[in-house]
């Protein structure tokens, strides 16, 4: 059986060839079995991975992650195309121009406007990502600190927890579109991909193209 | 001031020439010393927490030694930063000696023979700002560009050696080796078909340049506290190998 893991923060998402693992797998593509499973987990299962990413593994086997989601995600794009991922707790982009890389970034400091932020929220205000509706008006969570602090004054003000976690998510959008460079299309790729409020929110700012959770992992085979 | 045969001169930034060579000439036997390196001073909490590292190691260093410190040239013009002019006035004000200078030159340009070699970048770096104080002519093989490396000698130097040989050196450092620090001009230039990484050290006003310019030539923009994170080192390989 060959495996390949991107092992992320809060998720792992796993693709096998072949053999299944002892969980449910969430896709079954092409003769390859894809899992998501916590990343908390994976190291008690002693697996033998051909290749990784991601921030929870790393052996001689590791690739970048920026390289690993170029690779995934060329197949499903347009040459002239941004890509954006938005994991647990980092941002990355990279930008394609006649097919080919042209430009890229990746937040790789301050992880308070991603992904553990909003799971975080949603597990102190008991919500459900399904609670999340879009909100045309958004907090500024250039620093998410502070975006908890508007959180925490609107509900006090009487304002629904599920309405002002919205905003907050709203505002992770907006800062996501703009540390693309405001494109007018993003494909995303990530754990948001799930979150209808995040992907109406940036819809709000341009085209979206969902890509799912596993371009990085699919990238690790391609690569 | 102790004896001329063991003067110690510290000094930041690349002060003029012929103040070098009068201090040379002066005290020809004096220890000449870099006080933007991070050399280990510890923190003597003279700055706030969140300010430019480079500045933070000057201030350190100079009271780490202050015994042992006779002089400090301290470049205080548009040749290094505000934030030098300030040091300047703060290590004044707790009794050193500092002989302000600025180094006004953008005509007498000399020849790039480092920033432009096939030498490893950290070499290149080294072997520039070596040059300030103990000039010596200098040759390297040439080479075409592949990648450019734009900016200031960075505090964590090792993040040079995830570049190819064949990287050129561009901003405030090629300056330097063209003995004209406050040339603007010559520091805004880049070969716009050249990948570049635009690296300025955080919270250094020169940030402002090196974002403009990264947008602007589709390079990567990259500021640095202190140390490189692992995070940090893969943005830039992945940039080196996707370019």
């Amino acid at each position: 059986m060959t495996l390949y893991i991107d092992a992320g923060t809060t998720y792992s998402k796993i693709i096998a060839d072949g053999e299944k693992l002892d969980f449910l797998p969430v896709k079954n593509e092409n003769g390859f079995l894809y899992y998501i499973i916590p990343s908390s987990e994976v190291r008690f299962l002693d697996l033998k991975f051909k290749k990784s990413c991601g921030h929870m593994f790393s052996d001689e086997n590791s690739e970048n992650e920026i390289i690993a989601l170029a690779q995934g995600c060329k197949k499903d794009i347009e040459p002239d195309s941004v890509v954006l991922d938005l994991g647990s707790r980092d941002a990355k982009w990279i930008r394609f121009k006649n097919g080919k890389f042209r430009d890229m970034d990746w937040n790789t400091s301050c992880a308070s406007s991603t992904g553990a932020t909003v799971e975080m929220l949603l597990k102190f205000y008991d919500l459900k990502t399904e609670d999340l509706k879009f909100n045309p008006e958004k907090y500024n969570v250039t620093c998410g600190i502070f975006g908890f602090e508007k959180i925490m004054d609107d509900i006090s003000k009487g304002v629904n927890a599920s309405d002002a976690v919205s905003k907050f998510v709203h505002g992770i959008a907006f800062n996501a579109w703009n540390f693309a460079k405001r494109p007018e299309k993003i494909y995303l790729s990530g754990g948001f991909c799930n979150n209808e409020c995040f992907v109406k929110s940036l819809e709000n700012y341009c085209d979206v193209v969902k890509l799912g959770r596993f371009k990085l992992c699919e990238g690790l085979i391609d690569g | 001031m102790n004896t001329q045969k063991n003067v110690k001169i510290g000094f930041w930034g690349c002060p003029e020439r012929t103040l070098v060579n009068e201090l040379k000439s002066k005290y020809p036997n004096a220890d000449w010393l870099d006080l933007d390196l991070d050399l280990n001073a510890p923190d003597k909490h003279i700055l706030p927490e969140s300010y430019c590292k480079i500045i933070k190691n000057i201030i350190n260093n100079s009271l780490g030694m202050k015994d042992k410190l006779d002089i400090i040239v301290a470049p205080i013009g548009k040749d290094k930063c505000d934030s030098g002019w300030f040091a300047a006035q703060l290590l004044k004000d707790m009794g050193f000696e500092v002989i302000e200078c600025i180094n006004p030159n953008i005509d007498k340009k000399r020849p790039l023979v480092i920033s432009t070699s096939n030498l490893p970048l950290y070499d290149k770096f080294n072997i520039i700002m070596n040059n300030i104080i103990d000039e010596k002519a200098l040759n390297a093989a040439q080479c075409k560009p592949k990648f450019g490396f734009w900016g200031v000698p960075p505090n964590d130097m090792e993040i040079l050696k995830l570049f190819p040989d064949e990287t050129h050196v561009y901003g405030w450092t090629r300056c330097v080796e063209r003995g004209t620090p406050a040339d603007v001009a010559e520091e805004m230039y880049v070969e716009p078909d050249v990948p570049t990484v635009f690296y300025a050290q955080s919270f250094c006003a020169k940030c402002q340049l090196a974002k403009y310019l990264a947008d602007k030539y589709n390079g990567l923009y990259i500021d640095i506290d202190d140390y490189a994170t692992n995070s940090v080192r893969a943005k830039i390989e992945a940039f080196l190998r996707l370019s």
